[in-house]
């Protein structure tokens, strides 16, 4: 600023020339250039589909096509909402007992064991579908229930709770637990009252971990969900599928994106990106 | 020492006693604690898993037929004769889009570590990819579509839309796009660990940029971008929306999708399973090798 107001002043007082574009500048310009040409490529499809979603058939009507959301896709939303709740109580049940055992008591192959629990982020989402289809289909007669569609989510993203969580433990020195139980508290008060507390970043984190995946994922969804339940995700598969292209699936879609961008802003909000380290998310 | 010992060898039992049995109270609570995770692995992963792979090796849907399953290597052979393209076309497809995420990836991530403060930002920014490949396939398909906002860009070009939307690199833009943040992730885990003053001293020393690059910054980061390049690549073998929304004919073989079409809708058990099992063994394999590569120390 100074340099575009009084040049000569300032070429006066600094006696060396200091142009205003040398290389070092040059390459810091260039570099965040860089990464905002990255994060709008990022976000463009996003931006795309709001552009669209703001479109109708009788010239720009966002109204029309959000209050369509609500009425013709309110159900597929719920549905959405509904699954995640019931998942992510899964995942806290079945990940809060085994984080708790991986980082405080020790046992024999407790790093074979960790890998054996996070393999399900790593086995394809279609192999982990055709593989549930079969089996609830043959074996366990889940194909009707929205418990197999549930429990399907739950295997896939439960390992996402686990890992934040086994990092949260870790941070958490020993001696608040053995204090604890020096002034008399039990097992159980000591795990309500001292640890639960001091872990809830690390819990928080592993729950929006969860609740972006099961909220948006659509691929198992396809292969395992009951007839009768379509999930939001699912719904905007089939519509492009069967249907093309409409402003209203755009709608759909932005709809879920800013409902897990939400999430993940109110967990930034209320957190820091600090909890998220060592998980798959940042 | 040793007389020492030897006095206390009669003690030895008595003080053992009381926490070999505690010993196995906890070993009875560590069980129950870590039972449920086992369990949701074991009967919702590893069940399956094996089902499919006895599966694989029954003709057609004959493995729940009354004759009982008709056993067969049937499934395997006809992958080898008339899906191998399949099969490359999804690696193919894997390939290109980690080849992209690391050409693009090194750069942002290292920029991002050593120069830019509005971090958080950048990461709140950055977790849209992460909300699905599907939005991603969706939003591209509108953006490429014959009038659609790239229209105008494309004809400059001379590229016609419809070259453009049912294409290679739209399939693998769009698959790197969903991975990018992985590979960043990876990378700027391994950057962060390298001292700046490094490349200072590599600077002092007369290096020019591109030989701090490869001689400095390459060696040090180099497990990172194999695990990062690994952790890409796995997840890019079970692309589905992608080429489904954004290829050609050609990309649309992908394997996950094949096998939901030969599983789900034509239910070719046999095969379709088969399949599984071959883009279940690239996944472990990928799987293993990153796990030897990347941070593996959360748990001891």
């Amino acid at each position: 600023m100074t340099t575009g107001v009084a040049p000569a002043a300032a070429a006066s007082r600094v006696p060396a020339r200091r142009p205003l574009l040398n290389a070092r500048r040059l390459t810091d310009v260039l570099s965040h250039a860089y990464i905002w040409l990255c994060l709008i490529v990022f976000v463009l499809p996003f931006l795309a589909l709001l552009g669209y979603s703001f479109t109708g058939p009788g010239g720009t009507r966002p109204a029309q096509n959000f209050a369509y959301v609500v009425t013709s896709f309110g159900d597929n939303l719920l549905w959405s909402l509904k699954i995640s709740a019931l998942t992510l109580i899964i995942n806290v049940v079945v990940s809060l007992p085994a984080a708790y055992a991986i980082v405080r008591h020790s046992f024999p192959g407790k790093r074979l064991l960790f890998s054996v629990l996070t393999l399900p982020l790593y086995v394809p989402g279609a192999v982990i579908g055709i593989s549930l289809v079969l089996t609830y289909n043959f074996t366990y007669h889940l194909t009707t229930s929205m418990w197999g569609l549930v429990l399907a989510m739950a295997l896939g993203t439960f390992p996402l709770m686990l890992t934040p969580l086994v990092v949260a433990l870790k941070d958490l020195p020993v001696v608040f637990e053995e204090a604890a139980e020096c002034l008399g508290a039990t097992k159980w008060q000591t795990y309500r009252r001292i640890v639960l507390p001091l872990i809830g970043p690390g819990l928080s984190a592993g729950l929006l971990l969860c609740f972006i995946i099961v909220f948006n994922e659509y691929l198992v969804t396809l292969f395992v969900h009951p007839p009768g339940l379509t999930t939001a995700p699912l719904r905007v598969f089939n519509q492009i599928r069967t249907a093309g292209l409409s402003p209203t699936t755009a709608a759909l879609a932005v709809t879920m994106q800013v409902i897990s961008f939400a999430a993940v802003l109110l967990f930034f909000r209320l957190f820091g990106t600090r909890h998220l380290k060592g998980t798959y998310l940042l | 020492m040793s007389a020492e010992a030897g006095s206390l060898a009669p003690l030895l039992p008595a003080t053992l006693h009381v926490p070999r049995r505690r010993e196995r109270a906890a070993r009875v609570r560590t069980l129950a604690l870590l039972a449920p995770a086992i369990l949701l692995a074991l009967l919702f992963l590893y069940y399956p898993l094996v089902f499919i792979l006895q599966m694989s090796f029954t003709e057609g849907s004959s493995f729940l037929s009354p004759g009982g399953p008709i056993s067969t290597t049937e499934n395997y052979v006809t992958i080898l004769n008339r899906y191998l393209p399949n099969v490359f076309v999804t690696l193919q497809l894997a390939f290109l889009a980690t080849a992209v995420d690391l050409v693009f990836g090194f750069p942002f991530a290292y920029i991002l570590v050593r120069k830019v403060r509005y971090r958080t930002l950048v990461r709140g920014l950055m977790v849209f990819p992460m909300f699905g490949a599907l939005y991603i396939a969706f939003g591209m398909r509108f953006i490429l579509l014959p009038g659609g906002p790239a229209t105008p860009i494309l004809q400059a070009l001379g590229i016609a839309s419809t070259d453009a939307l049912f294409s290679l690199p739209s399939v693998v833009f769009a698959m790197s796009i969903f991975t990018f943040p992985f590979m960043v992730l990876n990378i700027g885990t391994a950057l962060s660990n390298v001292d700046p003053t490094l490349e200072e001293a590599a600077a002092c020393l007369g290096a020019r940029p591109w030989q701090t690059f490869a001689r400095i910054l390459l060696p040090l980061t180099r497990a990172g971008l194999v695990a990062g390049a690994l952790t890409v690549f796995g997840w890019s073998i079970g692309t589905f929306a992608e080429p489904l929304l954004l290829g050609s004919i050609n990309e649309q073989r992908a394997l996950a999708w094949t096998v939901y079409q030969r599983g789900v809708v034509q239910t070719d058990y046999g095969l379709s399973t088969a399949m599984g099992t071959v883009l279940l063994i690239i996944a472990f394999v990928v799987t293993y090798l990153s796990l030897r590569y990347s941070r593996g120390a959360l748990v001891e």
